[in-house]
This record gives C-alpha cells, structure tokens and sequence, in this order.
C-alpha cells in the first residue's frame, strides 16, 4: 500500500479511538463534553516533550502522559461533576481553552502556535494504531456489557432512578470521565505519531465537537454505528479532493457538507443512522431470517 | 490607570453581558447551551461589516447596528427551522438540541472561513479620534460607545421581560411549560420569540464586537467562551444573574490581562470559576435551573 492510503488508515482509526472515548462517556453516561480534545492535547504534549526533553523512551512517556491526562481529569471532574449536566459541558469548553493557553504560555518548551515538531518517527506505526484502536473498541465493548456499563446506562437513563437503587452517581460520573479522557489521550499520542507536529489550534474545541457529531451521526447507543461513521466520515472528504461543483473545489467544503449531511440526519433520523442497534452477527442473522420469513409470507398470500 | 482600567472592564462586561443574556434567554426556555449563538455573533460581525462597506459614505453606526439586528433575527428564525423545530416536535431530549446547536455553530465557522478566511475585515472608524477626555481621565470612544449601546439595549430588554404580556408569557413558559400551555400560552409563539430576542442580541453583539476587535470567522466562538463563563457563574438561564456576572467578568479580565498578560489570563479566569463553582454552585442568582421531570 503506498503511503497515502497508510495515512488514511491511521486517520480512521485515530478517529475511532477518539470517538470510542467519547462514546464510553456520552452514550453510556450521558455527559456532554467539548474539551476531549484537551486531553488529547494534554497527553501528546507531555509525552513528546518528555521524550525530547528528558530523553526517555517514547512507550513510557505515552504511559506518563496518559496517566497524566487521566489525573488532570480527575481533579477537574471531583468539582463540576456535582454540578448539572449542562454547567459541565460549558465548563469542558472553557477548559479547552485554558490547556491551549497553558501550551502557548510555555512557548519556550512547546513551541507555541508554530507546533512542536520534534517528534520521533516510529517503525510500522499503521500496526501499532491499528492494534491499539482494536484493542480499545474491544475494550469498549465489553464496558458497555459489563456491571459498570450497566451502571452507567441506568444513570444516563434516570439520574435520581439510578442513585435510589443505590447507585453512588458522582463516583460512577467519575470513574466514566476519567476513563473517557484517557482514551482520549491515547487518541492525541497517535495523532500525534502521524501527523509529526502538534499545535495547540489543532485541538481546540470544534475537535471536540467533531467527535461528539461522528458518535451521533452513527447512532447514540450504537458502538458499532459509531466506529464506521467515526471512520467512514472521517476519510470520505479525502476522495472529494479535486472534485470541482459549480467551480467551488468541494475539499474546501467538506466540514460544511458534513454538517449539512448531520442536521438532515438530526432532523429526519433523531437518533442516528444506526439508533441504538448493534451491528454483529446475530443481529445479521436476525435480519436475514426476518427477510426469508417475509419472503415465504409474502409466497403464502399469492 | 485604575479607573481607566475598570471603565473599559466595564465596557467590555457589558459586551459580554448582551452575549450571555442572549445565552441565556434561549437556555431558560428550551434547557439547552445554544451553541450557534457563537455563530450568529460572528456572521452578524460579517454582515455588519459588508453592510458598511457598501456605501461611499459610512451610513450612522445605529442604521448598522438597527441592520444587523434584523439580520440576526431573521437568521436565528431560520436556524430555529432548520434545525432545532422537527427535534422539539418529537420532544427529544436535550441532548440533540446541544448537537443541531454545535453544528450549526461549525457551519457557519466554517462558511465563513472558507469564503472569508483568509484575512482580516476592521471596521471603518467611527470616530475621529480614537480617545478623548474628561477631567484627566483618558476615555477610549469605542468603549464608550460600546457601553452606552450595551446598556441601552439591555435596559429595553429587562424592560420587555418584565413588563410587557410577551414577557410575562416567556417567564411562565421558563418557570413551567405544561401548565403555562394550560393557562392559554401560545408556547410556540413564546419560543419563537425567544430566538428571535436571541438572534437580535447576537446582531448586536456582533456588530459591538466587530467595531471593538477586528472581523474574523472565529470571533464569536472565542467570544461565546466568555458568555458562558458569564452565564454560569450568574446562574444558567438567569437573564438578573448574567448580567452583573458578565460586568463582573469583563472588570477581572481587564485587570487581569493588565497585571498578567493575555496569556494567563484564560488560565486564572478559570481557576476562578472552578473555585467559585465549588463554592455557589448556584451561581450568583442563586436560582438553580432544576432538571424538569
């Protein structure tokens, strides 16, 4: 494969690690959050800057800067998430912006706007994202099947119903958003890794937003709907390069197109393309028996 | 130095103010962060500008500013169509509201980037000189202006709310829909309405905006960050508490940018707010929005 279509890949995927993060949080707990990618830039920055810095090798910085990230949104989730939904997502967005500020004040470390590009180049990297967002959707996965998932959908669903089965929600809120910025973080390292320079404008807020729109677009409990959408929108403008439509280049346009393509689907299928189903084998199955059986009815009343 | 410093914080809260009451208002109603009003502000920045730019001699700031507003209700209409009147048919929860919010907010960043992007518009001088005096003191005439704007607009509106019918109307609907929809209130009437209150504020917080800083497409979102911090530390959906909140917030931040620098500004402005959080978390108001059942 040549190059390109590697860069593709590790795009996709870093998108679906970056939305399974997400999903952990907001399809299962019901938080809204605009500051995932503060996360994402908390753990690139510390991991690359203590590997240029301090010379310490690539695979424990990562570990340091996941962690980091993780102990960050510890200590900014134990005040807000006392709070209402809704203070919190507009905290996340003011959070953002302290990190990217927090970057830009240490210019001298972080190279600043410019973007700090002294990143180490890393052997058959598009098997190392493509394991580790494998890893990741598993991991997911059997979250959401899990007691703790369970958890965290009876919270998303009833607040007050969960907490009177005896459901200690500020913990659970805890543990969720803690979990969701470290798969973030793991999500900035391998942007990191691909794109070799990191700045602060690439993770503002509308990176955030961009991750909250790929989950819903998918579907809101769907984790399956969310990945391919996750991975499906991300690398489809790549084929509008070129494309010219009434002499505007449509790669110009492509946020603009996909957010058209997000508020038809907002409007006309509330709850995603994929709404809460599950795509795996035994709903196929399910499917294709409901086909036949329709088949052999429809025969009957001939 | 001191009483320069706080007039302009008082001038640049005032700008602030008009951007979380318009937050606000939507919010009380609906018990969503309308996130397109970032949008709204900086395509209002936009049109304003082009507006002015358009004839040979500048028309009077309030014929721009009386424009953009329309502008900006017209616009907020048509987002209330297009994106957030199919969501309120079926009641689905807020959280759809939130993202037809943040795509809306995208969209237009990102049309505005890509036609205008690539530099940036400054308004044409209003005044002939930048500054003037009284006594010793040093005024900025754009803050002036900015201030006197703000608070007319605001006093108008506080106005509105609480003294005529459709006020009236929009405070029951904020404090209860169901039962004000069984005392006669036409709760489609009052929504609208509200955007359009909403829609009219971002106009004019754009052009305010625009005139002060200069015309980028990411203006208002950079903005809208402060109309949020604004919004809640007065109390989320509370138009009383946004208000001293975001003059509040302009005077911190002028000061701070004095002492710190712009840089660290954001930093401790949010510290602040998280420490403030902790201790009133019901913000200044004291009201605390309460989920509906």
């Amino acid at each position: 494969m040549s190059n390109y279509q590697l860069s593709l890949i590790m795009l996709a995927c870093i998108s679906v690690i970056t939305v399974c993060g997400v999903f952990s949080m907001t399809s299962l707990a019901g938080m809204f959050s605009l500051g995932q990618a503060a996360y994402m830039s908390i753990s690139a920055y510390l991991t690359f800057c203590l590997a240029k810095y301090l010379a310490l090798p690539i695979w424990l910085t990562s570990v340091i800067g996941i962690f980091a990230s993780g102990f960050v949104a510890l200590i900014i989730s134990l005040p807000t998430l006392k709070l209402r939904r809704d203070y919190f997502a507009l905290l996340s967005v003011a959070f953002g912006q302290m990190v990217s500020s927090i970057v830009i004040l240490l210019g001298d470390y972080t190279n600043a706007s410019i973007g700090f590009s002294k990143i180490p180049k890393v052997e058959g990297l598009v098997y190392i994202i493509l394991g580790i967002t494998v890893l990741i959707v598993f991991m997911v996965r059997n979250l959401k099947y899990s007691r703790f998932g369970r958890m965290c959908i009876a919270l998303k669903t009833d607040e007050i119903a969960a907490r009177s089965f005896g459901i200690d929600v500020y913990r659970l809120k805890v543990k969720i958003y803690v979990i969701a910025s470290m798969i973030a973080a793991v999500g900035g390292i391998c942007y990191g890794l691909r794109n070799r320079v990191i700045s602060p404008d690439a993770f503002d807020w509308s990176l955030s937003a961009e991750m909250q729109i790929l989950l819903f677009f998918g579907g809101t409990n769907s984790l399956t709907g969310s990945v391919i959408s996750a991975a499906g929108l991300k690398v489809l403008p790549e084929f509008l390069k070129g494309v010219k439509l009434f002499g505007f280049d449509l790669q110009s346009f492509r946020t603009v197109i996909y957010c058209l393509l997000i508020i038809v689907v907002i409007n006309f299928r509330t709850k995603g393309i994929m709404g809460e189903s599950e795509l795996n084998f035994a709903a196929l199955k399910r499917i294709a028996k409901r086909r036949s059986s329709a088949c052999s009815k429809g025969g009957k009343k001939k | 130095m001191t009483l320069q410093l706080l007039i302009s914080g008082i001038s640049l809260g005032s700008v602030y103010a008009l951007i979380a009451v318009g937050f606000a208002i939507v919010f009380s109603i609906l018990r969503f962060s309308n996130f397109a009003h970032g949008g709204m502000i900086s395509a209002c920045a936009f049109i304003g500008y082009f507006f002015q730019a358009s004839f040979e001699t500048p028309p009077p700031f309030y014929v721009t500013v009386l424009f953009t507003a329309v502008c900006g209700v017209v616009m907020a209409l048509f987002i209330d169509t297009i994106a957030y009147r199919r969501i309120r048919k079926k009641q689905a929860p807020t959280l759809y509201y939130f993202l037809a919010s943040i795509t809306i907010a995208i969209l237009i960043e990102q049309i505005l980037s890509v036609f205008f992007g690539k530099n940036l518009y400054g308004y044409p001088q209003i005044f002939e000189s930048t500054t003037f005096y009284i006594g010793s003191i040093r005024f900025s005439s754009i803050d002036t202006l900015i201030l006197v704007v703000s608070l007319v607009i605001l006093t108008v509106l506080l106005f509105v709310i609480n003294k005529t019918r459709i006020g009236l109307a929009i405070r029951a609907v904020a404090i209860d829909p169901a039962t004000s929809r069984l005392m006669g209130i036409n709760s489609d009437v009052v929504i609208i309405t509200v955007f359009a209150i909403a829609g009219a504020l971002a106009g004019i917080s754009g052009v305010l905006l625009g005139t002060k800083y200069s015309v980028y497409p990411s203006l208002g979102a950079s903005m809208m960050i402060k109309g949020f911090i604004a919004s809640v530390i007065g109390g989320l959906g509370s138009l009383s508490g946004a208000i001293p909140a975001a003059i509040l917030l302009g005077v911190v931040e002028i000061f701070l940018t004095y002492w710190l620098g712009s840089l660290a500004t954001p930093i401790v402005l949010f510290g602040i707010m998280l420490v403030f959080l902790a201790i009133r978390p019901e913000g200044i108001s004291g009201k605390f929005a309460k989920d509906k059942v």
